[in-house]
């Protein structure tokens, strides 16, 4: 899951003071359970917003929507913004792209979008995932070095590393990890497979080309 | 019958029944209890009492009086001891205030009601309920029948039976007393004047049993000697008395003559002590007033010359196995004399049907249809005790509900309020060991009363109430079943935060990633509704927009300091802030204010909001505690971040600070 949290107040505050009517659309599906994003968190940063323009002296009208999902066109045309000035959007980035893309005023994300992770308990998450678009979990034994190594190295450990701790102390070495695991599957001649470089250019390239569907889908035809 | 009750199950999960809490489902009228229960316990008297008046028009006399079917159903029965349900019925119409409504009757119809005793007040509170006219005939000059005039006034105080009495009075019931339908109006021209004639004039007359001696001077009837009493008639009974029955009259009967100067009072009964209708409390309050009572005896003469001296009982054999009703055999050699200056029957009841000139059966008493309660005669119905034999309040009460709704579907064809009635429900089951063993005991909160030397020197009222305080602390022991969580699927994020939070296991992961609420284990403590992101679980009676509500009605005219304190219920001290205009409003569990609630209030007027609570050895929901912390934390930042840095403060009582032992 697409891992979120909330802006700081006075960012979302100063982001927004210039409108008039503002809406903040919240998003059920990633923010939702990422406890940043679904009802509650709309109605509580609609009041929090309310309160900081109400001490500034500044009249501004914040609402709130909610959406099932922000990444969604047909979602997004269920949303009714007529005589709204802005949209607060209570998504991830891509939840707000589509929100920009599709109304035509002014949005603005009220979080920041932290990573792909898994749940740890009560709110509470671990990112496993980058998103780099070129998956090397198959040969890493379910270990991500993209997301867990600090350096993002392919080929590891790197010499930083002591007593399986990385040399920045705040985690283990992914690199060590991996390698416990590749041997506890019996898989230890695959450590010595040196990995090729990743193409960085996906990142890089017409974002249209980023369009993952069926072939015959027209890239020229976003929503 | 579904072995594994998967259907029942099903039903509830589909939400196609009703689920309904032991106490609610064992109350003939089907009061809301947790409803109320749950109110009281926020200090909210007046909601509570409104709660009651839905299904109850006699509060402040069922607090008192009622048999309290729902105490045996309990939940918490098997844990400790009955929640005080009856009890806080009473707190909710001593300190919460009666509705005021504009009388209005958008319907022509008008009722007449002969009898003014708990049916009559039910069917005439209900039928103007539903915009109809209804006129009250009572002979005796004040209304309640039974009510005022059988049951004494340390039991039932008149003050307490008229605030009911003036309550249905003040929604447009008419009354007419001193009138006495048969001889002063006659049912017939009551039907030709009325849409519609209720007879609920349940049983007003004693039996007396067909023994020698039964007419001499000094032999009386449980009825009219309690009648006399409460209209404040002088009634002389002698030193020595004997009330022969085992019912609730005979008790009442037995303790008001000890208070009017017996000082030995006999209570005999001819089956045995666990045959006795009587109530166990009531029983146990007589013994401890002074009344001897002497089981398997049975009245066969009375001695006496110009009055009564003395009465004369065989010891009586029940047949085991027989039910209840089998008559007893009498052993005629073994006798007991019981000397005594006054002799009182209270066995039984008897119905005085003869001046209304309705068609009777063979047996005399009122022809009626037993499901539709119509009398042959047209337009005229009957209910109560006058048909169903002697009952207890709140069953006349329930029969006043069904003929008002019966009624009311003849004259216009609409059977909903008749639909409410026969609506069924799925009841909860027994607390699960799991969640037994999670509950802290708490015992009772006893309510004050007389000493017992003390209640039979008068007529006072013995029981004297709750406080508002030990109200809502005995509220606070209700477990309130079925008033838990309650999932909304349609908005649900299935982020499974429910099942992280409950410290019960009561929300379940079923196939499709759907959450099902286990009511049977829900401590109903509102952790889960706190924390969803959805918004998608509430609890029952209870929404974040009525808690707004609430909060903008304690925040009208606010100083400049005006501070705003979410009081926990369980909190015994309230901590000590500068002096000013604080307002306080009590919440079940602080986890009831939300941020969007606090934040509200600091809109609304208050330039301070105070979270005060969380007191270890007070807390119902200890669990909760770090969750409140972690909203005030929360709620904390997001207010500095605003340089409002005095705006809210949780104030934690600390436990330790409370030790005096070294």
């Amino acid at each position: 899951m697409i891992v979120m949290r909330q802006k700081p107040v006075t960012e979302i505050r100063d982001m927004v003071a210039r409108h008039r009517r503002v809406l903040l659309v919240g998003c059920n599906t990633c923010a939702a359970v990422a406890l940043a994003g679904g009802e509650k968190e709309v109605g509580t940063l609609a009041e929090i917003l309310r309160l900081a323009m109400w001490r500034q002296g500044s009249q501004v009208i914040f609402e709130g929507a909610l959406l099932q999902r922000q990444c969604e066109p047909e979602y997004v045309m269920q949303l009714d913004a007529e005589g709204y000035d802005a949209l607060l959007s209570l998504g991830c980035g891509a939840g707000v792209s589509l929100l920009a893309a599709m109304i035509d005023v002014p949005v603005y994300p009220a979080l920041d979008t932290m990573f792909i992770g898994v749940s740890q308990g009560l709110a509470s998450w671990e990112a496993e995932c980058s998103a780099c678009g070129q998956c090397v979990l198959g040969k890493t034994a379910g270990i991500c070095p993209i997301t867990r190594c600090a350096k993002g190295i392919l080929n590891g450990p790197c010499g930083g590393v002591s007593d399986g701790r990385c040399e920045l102390g705040d985690r283990d070495c992914a690199w060590v990890l991996i390698h416990e695991r590749l041997e506890h599957f019996g898989r230890t001649e695959e450590i010595a497979e040196i990995a090729e470089p990743k193409d960085h250019s996906i990142h890089t390239k017409c974002p249209a080309f980023g369009i993952v569907g069926m072939e015959e889908s027209d890239p020229g035809e976003k929503p | 019958m579904c072995a594994t009750n998967a259907i029942h199950m099903h039903a509830i999960r589909e939400g196609t029944t009703r689920l309904s809490a032991p106490c609610r489902a064992r109350c003939p009228v089907h009061i809301d209890v947790p409803g109320y229960l749950s109110a009281i316990a926020d200090g909210r008297f007046t909601d509570a009492l409104e709660i009651v008046l839905e299904r109850n028009p006699l509060p402040s006399v069922c607090g008192r009086i009622c048999l309290r079917p729902c105490e045996e159903g309990c939940r918490r029965c098997l844990l400790d001891e009955p929640v005080a349900i009856a009890q806080l019925k009473r707190a909710a119409a001593d300190f919460g205030a009666y509705p005021v409504r504009k009388r209005s009757f958008p319907r022509p119809e008008s009722i007449a009601i002969v009898g003014s005793g708990p049916t009559g007040l039910t069917a005439a509170y209900d039928l103007v309920s539903w915009g109809m006219h209804a006129t009250i005939l009572e002979s005796e000059p004040l209304l309640g029948g039974m009510l005022r005039y059988g049951i004494p006034s340390f039991r039932l105080p008149d003050y307490a039976l008229d605030r009911d009495i003036d309550h249905i009075l003040s929604l447009g019931a008419e009354a007419k007393t001193r009138v006495r339908v048969g001889r002063d109006v006659t049912v017939s021209e009551l039907a030709e004047e009325n849409d519609a004639v209720l007879v609920a004039v349940g049983l007003p007359l004693s039996r007396t049993p067909p023994i020698p001696g039964a007419e001499l001077p000094g032999v009386m009837s449980a009825l009219p000697l309690l009648a006399a009493i409460s209209r404040g008639e002088r009634v002389e009974v002698g030193s020595r008395v004997v009330v022969v029955g085992g019912g609730n009259a005979a008790i009442d009967v037995a303790r008001t003559v000890r208070r009017l100067g017996a000082t030995k009072v006999h209570l005999v009964y001819r089956r045995t002590r666990q045959e006795m209708p009587a109530s166990e409390q009531e029983v146990k309050e007589a013994e401890r007033e002074g009344v001897t009572l002497h089981c398997s005896l049975g009245p066969v003469s009375i001695v006496g010359d110009d009055r009564v001296r003395a009465l004369i009982a065989a010891r009586c054999t029940s047949i085991p196995g027989e039910g209840r009703r089998a008559e007893p055999t009498i052993d005629e050699e073994q006798v007991t004399r019981f000397e005594a200056d006054t002799i009182v029957f209270a066995i039984g009841q008897a119905a005085d049907v003869t001046d209304l000139a309705l068609p009777l059966t063979p047996r005399g008493a009122l022809e009626v249809d037993p499901l539709a309660l119509r009398s042959p005669a047209e337009k005229v119905y009957v209910a109560g005790d006058v048909i169903s034999g002697a009952t207890t309040v709140i069953d006349a009460i329930a029969a006043g509900h069904r003929v008002a709704a019966l009624i009311y579907r003849d004259l216009t064809g609409d059977a909903r309020p008749l639909e409410q009635l026969d609506e069924e429900s799925a009841v909860l089951g027994k607390v699960p060991d799991a969640m037994a063993s999670k509950l802290e005991t708490r015992r009772r909160i006893m309510m004050e009363r007389l000493e017992y030397f003390e209640s039979v020197q008068s007529f006072e009222e013995i029981e004297s109430g709750y406080t508002e305080y030990e109200a809502a602390r005995e509220a606070q022991r209700c477990l309130s079943c079925t008033s838990g969580a309650r999932l909304t699927r349609e908005k649900c994020a299935s982020c499974l935060t429910c099942m992280r939070v409950c410290p019960h296991g009561v929300p379940m992961l079923q196939l499709g990633g759907y959450l099902y609420f286990d009511a049977d284990t829900c401590h109903a403590c509102g952790a889960c509704a706190s924390q969803c992101p959805a918004q998608a679980i509430a609890l029952e009676g209870h929404s974040e927009d009525e808690m707004i509500q609430r909060v903008q009605r304690q925040l009208t005219n606010t100083s400049l300091e005006t501070t705003l304190m979410f009081a926990c219920g369980s909190t015994p001290i309230l901590p000590n802030i500068a002096p000013g205009d604080t307002r306080t409003l009590t919440v079940t569990c602080l986890l009831r204010a939300s941020e969007r609630t606090v934040l509200r209030a600091l809109q609304e007027g208050a330039t301070r909001v105070v979270f005060a609570g969380c007191v270890e050895s007070t807390c119902r929901f200890p669990h909760a505690r770090k969750f409140v912390r972690q909203r005030a934390a929360r709620i904390t930042a997001l207010l500095e971040a605003l340089g409002m840095t005095d705006a809210f403060f949780l104030a934690e009582y600390d436990d330790a600070l409370d030790w005096h032992l070294p």
